[in-house]
């Protein structure tokens, strides 16, 4: 897909969800609906997403379903300028997958030190301690982008999926009131 | 590389700044171009979403961030036609006559070389162009009288009706805040909806953008605009002694030169000074315009001390605009915070939304998991913001350098080096004490202070204004005291930051600037 072409499926895409592979062609879905009918991850390894949908789940709860690491993958796989990711907006420097892939090596790494296992083998009342840790940056030895900063944006990231599309604006009895409508209810 | 036709002025950035030196230039006959590094933005691409609202900021960008208070800023950064002014507030507070002689009134900080006198009549030209809605005459309990707004107060919400009771206890004086808005239709733009997406682009033409205002007029003479074309460089003569042009890349990283006979940088504050040191020649070996060694230093920003509180009522907090209802001076005294120093600008009702950086979830960034659910479900209801912006003084050691990696295009990278010093840091302190008490008295159930890493907002300075080659980089108009045809615009070249919003401000001295350039046109270009 040349430049020109990827910009107007994105401006296409803008008005609705995002670009994800199914069966070699290009559909828009929700991260949702990708993660339902299990759209193959583009640069996320299985291990990392997991990862990914705990830690988001442990934030908040219902982001798995609604497909926090669908989110983070597609948008890892588009151009920086393209992205809409929290992390933009917070100056992490591209390319993107960079900082998650260092935040999701910290995480284990905290979580094996602490727990001898990887964070998404904890249960729930492990992870929701561990993560109330890396809120305060109280983690001993985290290695990697600070442990505060990753709560905050895999957090954000778990807001935008959850709470920020027209369906989370209804769950909350908010009325969405778009100028221009992101279609598809996303 | 590609050699393009002289044209009479060559602007570097198509934001707020740029757009009215285009429109005043072009409408005076003369051949604009306005380099923009990011995409040519129309207003069916601002999607009602805040994320899909961060496509018109920048994927961060060619700046490495230092110091105690790194300046974070891509969130108010912007990329492409309209620059930051495309997703702005539109709050339209001026500044006042105390901000042009801290020096000479409290022995502190710089003086202005120009006073308030001296940009009054642009605020209000300003209005008549562009269109602001506020109450003129309520602000003069602060200020000299002016010419009314071209538009009443837009309309208000329970979310901000609802602190009045709490700032009349604490004796501070609320009026209808001053917004580059449509209250009513203006000029064939519409009037506002109230639907809140003001920070993500208002796509209706109710808001001022620069896309709808001073960019549509510029474009209407004449004035061509070039997206995705990345100036790295200022040319100068082989004498050193005359701007001739720049140097840009083009989305293929392809080099062109654009010669001009005059060249105004209007990018964002922190890049204007990047691209004058990127520019030193052997005539000016410290950069262009940087004799006195002033190029980049100098930078200031405002930080925020937001009390947030929470009601048992629906106070329809979904509703209204990102900018402010209500809006207060009485803070702005240089020493009205006792055992501080800055004036402070108060602001009160808000519209929120659920997510991003001034959503309903980072009231409250430490809850997660159910409770963080729990917290929605009474924020989407209840939750309401008033705000205090403060003034950071000038500090020399608040500064903008290249660093030895480069970008994409060759050009080194620059570092923001940021702390902020005590009285900064004691004035956000007492704006914090004082937001808990104006909630405590407006009766909120629940209230807390919005503390965090010390906010860095609206960047300032790096290419300031003065008196002279040996105090600044540029006179009151923004030319340069050494290349006369080199112009800088924007909030760079303020010599203070005041606490007001800045963006009321650019338009009013860029206006300013480019009809001085207008009229000297054949002493400056000749």
């Amino acid at each position: 897909m040349t430049s020109m072409q990827r910009r107007a499926f994105v401006k296409g895409a803008a008005l609705g969800a995002l670009a994800f592979t199914v069966g070699g062609s290009q559909v828009l879905l929700t991260p949702g609906e990708a993660r339902a009918v299990g759209v193959p991850f583009r640069l996320l390894q299985a291990h990392e997403a997991e990862t990914i949908e705990a830690l988001g789940e442990t934030l908040l709860p219902g982001a798995r379903q609604a497909g926090i690491a669908h989110f983070i993958d597609q948008q890892l796989s588009v151009p920086a300028e393209e992205a809409l990711l929290e992390a933009r907006i917070m100056n992490v420097r591209p390319p993107y997958a960079n900082f998650y892939r260092a935040a999701i090596a910290a995480a284990d790494r905290a979580s094996k030190a602490m727990h001898g296992r990887e964070f998404a083998e904890l249960n729930a009342i492990e992870q929701r301690d561990f993560v109330n840790l890396m809120r305060q940056n109280k983690i001993d030895g985290w290695q990697g982008p600070g442990a505060g900063f990753v709560y905050f944006l895999l957090r954000s990231d778990a807001v935008d999926v959850v709470y920020g599309t027209v369906e989370g604006y209804q769950a909350l009895g908010i009325p969405y009131m778009p100028h221009i409508a992101p279609e598809r209810r996303w | 590389m590609a050699t393009h036709e002289k044209v009479d002025v060559a602007i570097v950035g198509a934001g707020a700044s740029g757009s009215v030196y285009a429109a005043v230039l072009a409408k005076a006959g003369k051949k604009v171009v306005l380099l923009e590094s990011g995409p040519d933005w129309q207003l069916t691409d601002l999607i009602s979403s805040d994320f899909w609202g961060r496509r018109i900021k920048p994927a961060s960008g060619p700046f490495l961030l230092e110091g105690k208070n790194p300046f974070g800023y891509v969130y108010q950064a912007g990329w492409g036609v309209g620059g930051a002014a495309l997703h702005y507030f539109a709050n339209f507070p001026r500044l006042l006559p105390n901000d042009f002689k801290i020096k000479s009134e409290h022995g502190r900080a710089l003086d202005w070389p120009i006073s308030y006198d001296d940009v009054a009549p642009y605020y209000d030209r300003v209005a008549g162009d562009i269109g602001v809605s506020g109450d003129a005459k309520a602000e003069e309990i602060w200020r000299p009288a002016g010419k009314p707004y071209p538009m009443p107060p837009m309309k208000t919400f329970r979310h901000g009706e609802i602190w009045l009771k709490g700032f009349e206890a604490v004796g501070i004086r609320m009026v209808p805040a001053a917004v580059g808005m449509n209250s009513a239709e203006f000029k064939g733009r519409r009037a506002c909806i109230y639907d809140g997406w003001c920070h993500v682009g208002c796509p209706i033409g109710a808001l001022a953008n620069p896309v709808v205002t001073y960019l549509a007029d510029a474009r209407k003479a004449g004035a061509e605009v070039r997206p995705r074309a990345t100036v790295t460089r200022v040319l100068t003569n082989p004498q050193g002694t005359k701007i001739t042009g720049i140097e840009y890349y083009d989305e293929k990283k392809e080099r062109h030169v654009q010669e001009a006979s005059v060249v105004v940088l209007a990018a964002w504050s922190a890049q204007n000074p990047r691209l004058l040191l990127n520019s030193a020649t052997d005539r000016h070996p410290k950069g262009l315009a940087n004799s006195s060694g002033l190029v980049g230093k100098y930078m200031m920003a405002h930080f925020s001390s937001g009390t947030w509180a929470m009601f048992d009522e629906d106070i329809q907090n979904h509703m209204g605009t990102t900018g402010a209802q209500f809006m207060s001076y009485d803070r702005y005294g240089k020493t009205s915070q006792p055992g501080t120093f800055g004036s402070s600008f108060i602001t009160a009702g808000s519209a929120m939304k659920t997510s991003d950086l001034g959503g309903l979830a980072n009231a409250r960034v430490d809850l997660f998991g159910a409770d963080l659910h729990a917290f929605m479900q009474r924020a989407a209801r209840g939750l309401t913001r008033i705000g205090a912006f403060g003034e950071e003084l000038p500090n020399i050691e608040n500064r903008i350098e290249l660093v030895s990696d480069k970008d994409e295009f060759g050009m080194p990278l620059a570092k923001i080096v940021h702390s902020y010093d005590q009285d900064a840091i004691a004035l956000w302190n007492a704006n914090f004490e004082e937001g808990l008490k104006i909630a405590k008295a407006a009766g909120a159930k629940e209230s807390w202070s919005g503390r965090g890493n010390m906010p860095t907002i609206h960047l300032m300075g790096g290419t300031i204004m003065g008196t002279a080659a040996d105090n600044s980089v540029v006179n009151s108009y923004g030319q340069s005291h050494e290349l006369p045809n080199l112009y800088v615009a924007g909030p760079g070249i303020f010599a203070t930051a005041g606490a007001s919003n800045p963006t009321y401000t650019i338009f009013a001295l860029s206006l300013r600037g480019a009809e001085h350039l207008a009229e000297k046109w054949s002493t400056v270009a000749g």
